[in-house]
């Protein structure tokens, strides 16, 4: 599931909303929902394989913290961009002086 | 953080020979990608490419020309998503040709890119995020010189 996808649902945005104010345990999180304690866990594996948070053990307790790297995504693709272009420039470059030698 | 690309290249070809790389798609598809690009204002064409699936992009660029001014400057927007007519980038390619030296200098800028930050910007509306995820987040939703 990509960041996209995962941000579409309405109680992982509250999820994601919940833990922008602080950390939280999975059971925590849990207690602010009706659904079942399966169905939270569901919604936060999903944001933890979309890399939207990540999930510590501290003690016995399971913690979830929203985890900024998941949001560079828009970082990741200007970089690529940059690569992108840098070598489909040097192709042209390549392209004109070889019709210039011919 | 920065959210601009800007390259500048030089070519000993002249500004004519290197515009017409730029805009005639059996030239532009040799270095660039396969596309239907007409100089035009208005027009509207594609690149089509292998899909990249980490970033959400299913292979074609939607692209319509906005500023056409031979042989010295090109516009055009370049937006990708997934698919399904979702678009998860907006951006803005823009090619500046100036005679120098004989040959030319390219410069290209890539720019406006948003689509995340359209996105994180109508959640944090709609659902009224704190200042903790503003500030974390600050970089990433600020645009340009904002």
């Amino acid at each position: 599931m990509d960041a996209f996808q995962a941000i579409a649902d309405p109680s992982r945005r509250e999820i994601l909303r919940l833990l922008s104010r602080d950390t939280m345990t999975i059971n925590a999180l849990a207690d602010n929902f009706d659904m079942s304690r399966p169905a939270v866990s569901k919604h936060i594996k999903a944001l933890d394989s979309a890399g939207l948070i990540s999930i510590q053990n501290i003690g016995k307790e399971r913690y979830c913290i929203l985890n900024q790297e998941g949001f560079d995504e828009l970082q990741e693709w200007i970089d690529y961009f940059d690569t992108f272009w840098k070598s489909k420039l040097k192709k042209l470059e390549m392209l004109l002086n070889e019709k210039a030698g011919k | 953080m920065n959210r601009d690309i800007v390259h500048r290249w030089q070519f000993r070809q002249s500004p004519e020979i290197v515009w017409e790389h730029l805009t005639k798609p059996e030239l532009l598809s040799q270095w660039l990608m396969a596309n239907d690009i007409k100089p035009e204002v208005g027009h509207k064409f594609r690149f089509t490419t292998n899909p990249l699936l980490k970033f959400g992009f299913d292979g074609i660029v939607y692209c319509e020309v906005l500023e056409v001014d031979p042989p010295k400057r090109l516009s055009y927007s370049w937006k990708g998503g997934p698919g399904n007519g979702k678009i998860a980038l907006d951006s803005l390619v823009t090619w500046t040709l100036t005679l120098k030296d004989g040959g030319t200098e390219l410069l290209l800028e890539h720019t406006g890119f948003s689509g995340m930050k359209n996105y994180f910007g109508y959640l944090m509306m709609k659902n009224g995020w704190g200042s903790k995820i503003r500030k974390r987040l600050g970089a990433l939703l600020a645009g340009p010189g904002k």
